[in-house]
């Protein structure tokens, strides 16, 4: 899709597999196949979710795109950049504008470091500004976040868990980057908590022109925040569209599923539920064809035949679903 | 910024933090005994300092007079040989076989000099060479288990496999060979000798159990959420290692410390024992060994002084030790 | 006695606090509330509420030290069970009582098959010889959704995935066929798709055996779906008690009503999520009064709320709110 807008974010057949290793001599006699030809682009300033039930390996696309984890196959483009071919030097520079948040509050802050030195550390890493200049930006990212800058020499087992992912934001947002892949932000917080934290994300987004991946599994966080969503089942797309077409009108049939099993706070609300019947099967040893296949009220023959690409649905080559199946 | 979501503070001046070491000492002083325990030990670390600074000033001085404490000076004789302690008698005024200096309340060696001082010069070298030995063996297992821990690999792999080939040797013998060694060599130009040896040797094999543990302990948490985040923010290896993973784990080495310290000074009883020990100056060992002939005539009192110097330093660390553990693991915390 | 209204648990005044070294955590404070037979009781609120002490407080399960139950009653069935003999207690624990937890992956023991496991709880409370128990174990992994139990059956926890690991969780509750069972947080590991099934089952189940349940979670959409009736607890109290549809339409507690405000809801649009100011208090140091007035659009600037705890009163029939407001303000 070549527009006059440049997507910021581009990805192309991302493949990260894991060897598994058996016998005396550690052979690898498999993978698992946790990413497994991914695509999508995001424009600057837009948020993309990336939704799916566990297994599915959205984290490792997150983990995969900041290059914790080293992808198998596929590119990776950032404003214009290929990430995975760049040298360490540039690898660096990537670093300052591409940030990562993390899911855990009580485990994603190192708990013998002060707040500060936590908020701080990038800076030093990549020795931007001096001394008295990384103070006064912490000050300064504290207080964007909504903490008070006297508490930068607490620790973080004082702090509550929505503050501590505050701090993670601050943390994220220290070198003024452009992208920043929320990783289940959300997810570990008390609901009276969550609302606070994803309003404090979307003002940002709006004062810093920020662009997220912003990886859930709750799909009414991720309707409110995203716009546009990625469906992942086992490791590939199933299906995407902007936000508002897929929740009024999901067309795969994993997605109309996952957003029927949802319990919404409303008591008796007479809801069609689509049950699934099975688990989500291993990564490690995906069905046949489409890997959605043994769970899918619609499946038939040529499902467990064929793997499903996505193909454009509804009219529009802005909504794509993997079923041959879907209208 | 709209800060109507959260009541913040304003003042400007930084609040003081509280760290989960603070927490930890915080526990620690309530406990009374644990904190007698301590006491203990800092005494017996104390005459120690004192015996070591005496020695130096002697050294430095001793032209110029100073002639050292008299506590210290536990090569002068100042009695009878094999004088029976104090306690032995029933003490009157007239008997004049028994020499009243002081400190020979205690007793006397077989060159007359008081057995009480001689315990006392024993703690430096005791503790001299627990606290060497306990260094060094500290030096080469936790960088070798955080490295090994962290890299994984063949790394891990070469180390691994030496530590696990060091220990199926036994420990007696591997600690005898490094002594003899040592007792000949020179390091540095210096020849190694008495408890320098002994403590390098205690040192050079006794890292094993450190360096597994660290292994352990850094291979839980290398994939903390923290230390991912350092590696996304762009941490060197090196800076993760040692600004974030190890102090994690310090209170790990603090802890198992402050236990093996017990297991040191019996190892150098056991040294001396084979022979291999300090032989110059007194040690809790060397009175050990030298008593196994004595007690068959009666001499109980070299023997027991020992054992009780021993026996109260040994259990002091114990008790401290397990507070410390107690204290000082996060997982504990009531948070 | 057997009308449908009959209560089968009933919980009066129960206190229960913690004495820590930092000092007393009042844990669970003049919680009261009753179970009746055959329904669901939703118990909601959010991390540090109580919610979880009051179910070990009803199976006196509280490790003491630190933890005690320091007031009220307990009634299960006619029995006092506060006054029972730890004997008793292990009579009435996994055989009319029973209890599923949230971690499957620690609370079943990963050394043992769950054929075993199963098997434990049954020979526990019945008297079966060892073949018998086997096969009890075996119909009850079916009924619970388990496809080829008899393989499955001497699988180990490990092998088998989160929901599944759920359902053995189930079966082991049970096998004895309670009278209640209480389910804290049990689906909220699992994924949103295996919830459902999980969830269904509990309701199928439920209508076969005629068991109340207690279900302690924060997710107000399962309790939506769920329960019959809800108790919502914030910060060690109860501040309101009502039928499901009734507190969902018209919520009397101004934390119940920011609860729901803040809830993001599929197909709603918003530009900006209502949020409730402010966080969870530290048990250690309760606010004074009311404890949710730091956070109350109402409270914060009352000095009553400020001052005086409101007690948990009746506003209309069935439904009680501990607020001194309830019922008068004009939000939702």
């Amino acid at each position: 899709m070549s527009e006059t807008r440049k997507h910021l974010v581009e990805v192309r057949n991302l493949k990260t597999h894991f060897p598994i290793k058996a016998g005396l001599f550690s052979k690898t006699v498999g993978h698992v196949k946790a990413v497994d030809g991914v695509s999508f682009k995001i424009e600057a300033g837009k948020t993309l979710g990336l939704v799916g039930e566990s297994g599915c390996g959205k984290t490792t696309v997150g983990r995969t795109l900041i290059r914790l984890i080293q992808p198998t196959e596929g590119a990776f483009t950032f404003d214009g950049d290929d990430v995975f071919s760049l040298p360490r030097k540039a690898m660096k520079a990537f670093r300052q504008n591409a940030q990562m948040m993390f899911q855990d509050p009580y485990g994603s802050l190192n708990p013998r470091m002060t707040v500060g030195t936590v908020v701080g550390e990038a800076m030093g890493v990549h020795r931007v500004g001096s001394k008295k200049q990384r103070r006064d930006r912490v000050a300064e990212l504290m207080d964007k976040v909504g903490l008070s800058p006297a508490h930068l020499n607490r620790y973080p087992h004082e702090f509550s868990g929505g503050q501590r992912q505050r701090i993670g934001i601050a943390r994220a947002l220290a070198l003024d980057p452009s992208f920043i892949i929320c990783d289940e932000p959300v997810s570990a917080l008390d609901v009276s908590i969550q609302s606070q934290i994803v309003n404090l994300l979307q003002d940002l987004q709006k004062q810093m022109n920020l662009t997220y991946l912003f990886i859930a599994h709750d799909l009414a966080v991720v309707e409110h925040i995203s716009d546009f969503v990625a469906v992942m089942y086992l490791g590939r797309i199933v299906e995407y569209a902007d936000r508002d077409t897929l929740y009024a009108n999901p067309v795969h049939p994993y997605t109309q599923a996952l957003l029927s099993a949802i319990p919404e706070p409303i008591p008796n609300k007479d809801k069609k539920r689509i049950v699934l019947g099975g688990e989500v099967p291993s990564p490690s040893n995906p069905p046949s064809g489409c890997a959605f296949h043994p769970r899918c009220p619609l499946a038939e023959e040529q499902c467990k035949r064929q793997l499903q690409t996505l193909l454009p649905k509804g009219g529009s080559d802005q909504h794509l679903a993997a079923c041959w199946k879907a209208k | 910024m709209n800060n109507q979501e959260v009541t913040t503070d304003m003042t400007q001046k930084p609040v003081k933090g509280r760290s989960l070491w603070s927490d930890g000492i915080r526990r620690l002083r309530k406990r009374k005994f644990a904190m007698v325990c301590l006491v203990i030990v800092l005494i017996y670390f104390a005459l120690a300092g004192a015996i070591y600074i005496d020695e130096v000033l002697q050294d430095k001085f001793g032209e110029k007079g100073y002639e050292g404490i008299s506590l210290f000076q536990w090569n002068e004789s100042i009695g009878p040989s094999y004088q029976k302690p104090w306690l032995d008698y029933e003490w009157t005024p007239e008997d004049s076989e028994m020499s009243q200096e002081g400190w020979t309340f205690f007793g006397t060696d077989f060159l007359g000099r008081s057995t009480w001082r001689r315990t006392l010069y024993g703690a430096k070298t005791s503790l001299t060479v627990a606290l060497c030995a306990s260094i060094i063996s500290l030096l080469i297992g936790v960088p070798l288990g955080a490295i090994a821990g962290y890299f994984r690999g063949w790394v891990d792999d070469v180390i691994v496999w030496f530590y696990t080939t060091l220990g199926t040797i036994p420990y007696i013998l591997l600690l005898m060979a490094f002594a003899v060694v040592l007792k000949d060599a020179t390091l540095f130009g210096h020849e190694i000798k008495g408890a320098t040896s002994v403590y390098l040797a205690m040192g050079l094999t006794s890292w094993v159990g450190i360096c597994r543990l660290i292994r352990g302990e850094i291979i839980k948490r290398k994939e903390s959420e923290y230390v991912l985040a350092a590696r996304a923010l762009g941490c060197s290896n090196g800076r993760i290692i040692f600004k974030h993973l190890l102090p994690n784990v310090f209170h790990i080495i603090i802890i198992n410390f402050s236990l093996r310290f017990v297991g040191f000074i019996h190892a150098e009883v056991i040294l001396s024992f084979l022979g291999l020990g300090e032989t110059d100056r007194p040690s809790w060992g060397g009175m050990i060994d030298a008593a196994r002939t004595e007690l068959a005539r009666g001499v109980w009192w070299e023997m027991t002084a020992a054992t009780v110097a021993i026996f109260f330093i040994s259990l002091a660390l114990n008790i401290f030790g397990d507070a410390l553990r107690d204290c000082l693991d996060p997982k504990l915390r009531t948070d | 006695m057997t009308d449908n209204n009959h209560t089968l648990l009933s919980i009066r005044n129960l206190s229960t606090h913690f004495f820590t070294e930092q000092g007393l955590v009042k844990a669970v404070q003049d919680v009261s509330f009753d179970i009746p037979l055959g329904k669901t009781l939703a118990v909601v609120g959010e991390s540090g509420c109580g919610k979880s002490v009051t179910a070990l407080s009803v199976m006196r399960l509280i490790p003491w030290p630190p933890g005690k139950i320091v007031a009220g009653e307990i009634e299960f069935d006619g029995q006092l069970l506060l006054d029972a003999s730890e004997r008793r207690m292990r009579e009435i624990r996994g055989n009319d009582i029973a209890m599923i937890f949230q971690e499957p992956m620690t609370s079943l023991n990963p050394v043992f098959t769950v054929g075993n496991q199963i098997v434990e709880a049954v020979k526990l409370h019945q008297k079966k010889s060892g073949s018998e128990a086997w096969t009890v174990a075996v119909e009850m992994m079916r009924k619970v959704g388990i496809a080829d139990p008899e393989r499955r059956v001497e699988e180990y926890p490990h092998q088998m995935s989160g929901g599944m690991r759920q359902r053995v969780m189930i079966a082991i509750a049970l096998c004895c066929s309670p009278a209640l069972l209480i389910a804290d947080e049990p689906t909220t590991a699992l994924d949103v798709t295996i919830q459902a099934q999980i969830l269904e089952l509990l309701r199928d189940l439920q209508r076969r055996h005629q068991m109340s349940i207690m279900m302690i979670t924060h997710d107000l959409g399962v309790v939506a779906e769920n329960a019959d009736h809800i108790v919502v607890m914030y910060a060690s109290r109860v501040v309101e008690k009502a039928d499901s549809e009734e507190l969902f339409a018209k919520p009397l507690h101004p934390y119940t009503q920011g609860l729901l405000r803040s809830l993001p809801r599929l197909g709603e649009k918003k530009e900006r999520l209502d949020v409730i100011d402010g966080a969870v208090p530290n048990p250690l140091h309760f606010p004074s009064g009311c404890k949710f007035h730091p956070r109350c659009p109402i409270g914060k600037d009352d000095s009553r709320c400020q001052t005086e705890e409101p007690p948990l009163k009746e506003i209309c029939p069935g439904r009680h709110a501990a607020c001194w407001y309830a019922g008068e303000n004009k939000d939702e």
